[in-house]
């Protein structure tokens, strides 16, 4: 098994090209969940560090079904929840923003590049964070009068750092699922 | 019934990985992301220095005031006695280094790189140079999280040095918390030092928490004062937690 990994990815077994995939998925995840409760410098605008999961559901979602866009959505945020609090769920925001990305009907609207997924990651954080800010709202943990300003400030500063650092996660992610694609359709 | 068997056969796969997806992910909600928690410590801690140097560094800020400190409490002490007061069990310091901090926009939150394995429990005190910065609320072997002052879930009983007049403290997301008085008309002024409450349970009493940097005291219901914290909470590197024995 070992020594096949030094072959170029074209004479790689369809098992092993699967096990890749799941490699790579994976470890993207755990990468991303790594970097969303660190702030690392230049990442950090306004005391907001991108929502890096947000970006890996918006990648993931883009050339998915609703289906397979709310599960990971639901996934990640459950991963979110375990990084900060359970309460209130992050499940809730990513799941639709999960869902709201795979609905779009990409041909007609938009190309599908960076580009545009920047600009949906700054849509779905928008979302999300709205979607929190309801959640804070409802469940009575924040007084009323601190959530708008917060969710004013919050909201903004996070969409434009996530889209900022959408390539990062979006090209390489991308190109792999493309790649992907390609060499199992020989099988 | 066709239907459903042939809907079935089509889509189980996709339906049994969705479970086997969502099963792992409810796994690190449940277990609050102790896996993860400890993989971005091992990540995390070669770059955070030497604990001891700069536990000598802030041994070296705070010994000459543990010095006075030190007669000040010996004072302190014989005068409690003279008045039957209960005093206060002495409790250790453990340095935590900060190895990451909330991982969304409306918890302030801190993880620290070390947990029950040090004695640190649910509760427990965080300080750092400047004074109180908040409470355990989660603690794994390796690593706890820490619930920060500057959040608005946080409230803490507090006094003002001068006038000796209570209130309560709470976080709002930023360097500033928004103190609410108790009475009409309370005696404050911009700059009084603010502290921990002696009515207080949750916290040891006296500790230093941040000056009063604006007054609203036409406030309704109850008056109240920005209060800018000490410590610099949004830069912290090295915490003290303080545990029992």
């Amino acid at each position: 098994m070992y020594w096949s990994m030094a072959k170029p990815l074209r004479f790689w077994s369809r098992a092993s090209l699967q096990r890749l995939n799941v490699a790579v998925l994976v470890g993207s995840v755990v990468l991303c969940a790594i970097l969303q409760s660190n702030r690392l410098p230049g990442m950090v605008l306004l005391n907001t560090a991108p929502n890096w999961l947000l970006i890996w559901v918006v990648t993931w979602s883009a050339t998915r079904s609703q289906f397979q866009g709310v599960i990971a959505g639901i996934a990640l945020g459950w991963i979110q929840d375990g990084l900060t609090m359970a309460y209130p769920s992050h499940a809730l925001g990513l799941g639709l923003a999960g869902f709201l990305t795979s609905r779009i009907d990409k041909q007609r609207f938009i190309e599908e590049n960076f580009i545009s997924a920047s600009l949906l990651v700054f849509v779905m954080a928008m979302v999300v964070e709205v979607i929190a800010a309801g959640q804070f709202a409802l469940g009575r943990a924040w007084m009323l009068q601190d959530i708008w300003p917060h969710l004013q400030r919050v909201a903004l500063s996070s969409a434009i750092i996530s889209s900022l650092w959408t390539p990062v996660v979006y090209f390489p992610l991308n190109n792999w699922w493309e790649k992907f694609r390609k060499l199992m359709d020989r099988y | 019934m066709k239907k459903v068997v042939r809907w079935w056969s089509r889509s189980q796969s996709l339906i049994l990985l969705a479970c086997l997806v969502l099963g792992a992910a409810g796994l690190v909600k449940l277990t609050q992301g102790t896996g993860l928690a400890d993989l971005n410590r091992w990540l995390v801690w070669p770059f955070k220095g030497d604990g001891k140097v700069q536990q000598q560094l802030l041994d070296a800020q705070t010994q000459s005031l543990q010095q006075r400190i030190q007669e000040l409490e010996a004072q302190n002490q014989s005068l409690k006695a003279l008045l039957d007061l209960p005093s206060l069990p002495n409790r250790k310091k453990v340095a935590a280094p900060v190895l990451s901090r909330s991982a969304d926009n409306w918890w302030n939150l801190l993880t620290l790189g070390k947990g029950s394995a040090d004695g640190i429990k649910v509760d427990s005190v965080v300080m750092a140079p400047g004074g109180l910065v908040g409470r355990i609320m989660s603690v794994t072997p390796n690593t706890s999280r820490v619930l920060l002052v500057s959040d608005p879930n946080s409230q803490i009983g507090i006094t003002v040095t001068r006038s000796r007049q209570v209130g309560i403290l709470k976080g709002r997301s930023d360097r500033y918390g928004v103190l609410d008085f108790f009475e009409k008309n309370p005696d404050v002024k911009v700059k009084d030092s603010i502290v921990t409450s002696t009515l207080s349970s949750r916290f040891p009493p006296g500790v230093a928490m941040g000056r009063i940097s604006e007054l609203r005291l036409d406030k309704l219901p109850t008056p109240q004062a920005i209060v800018e914290f000490v410590a610099p909470l949004d830069k912290l590197e090295w915490v003290n937690v303080l545990v029992n024995g």
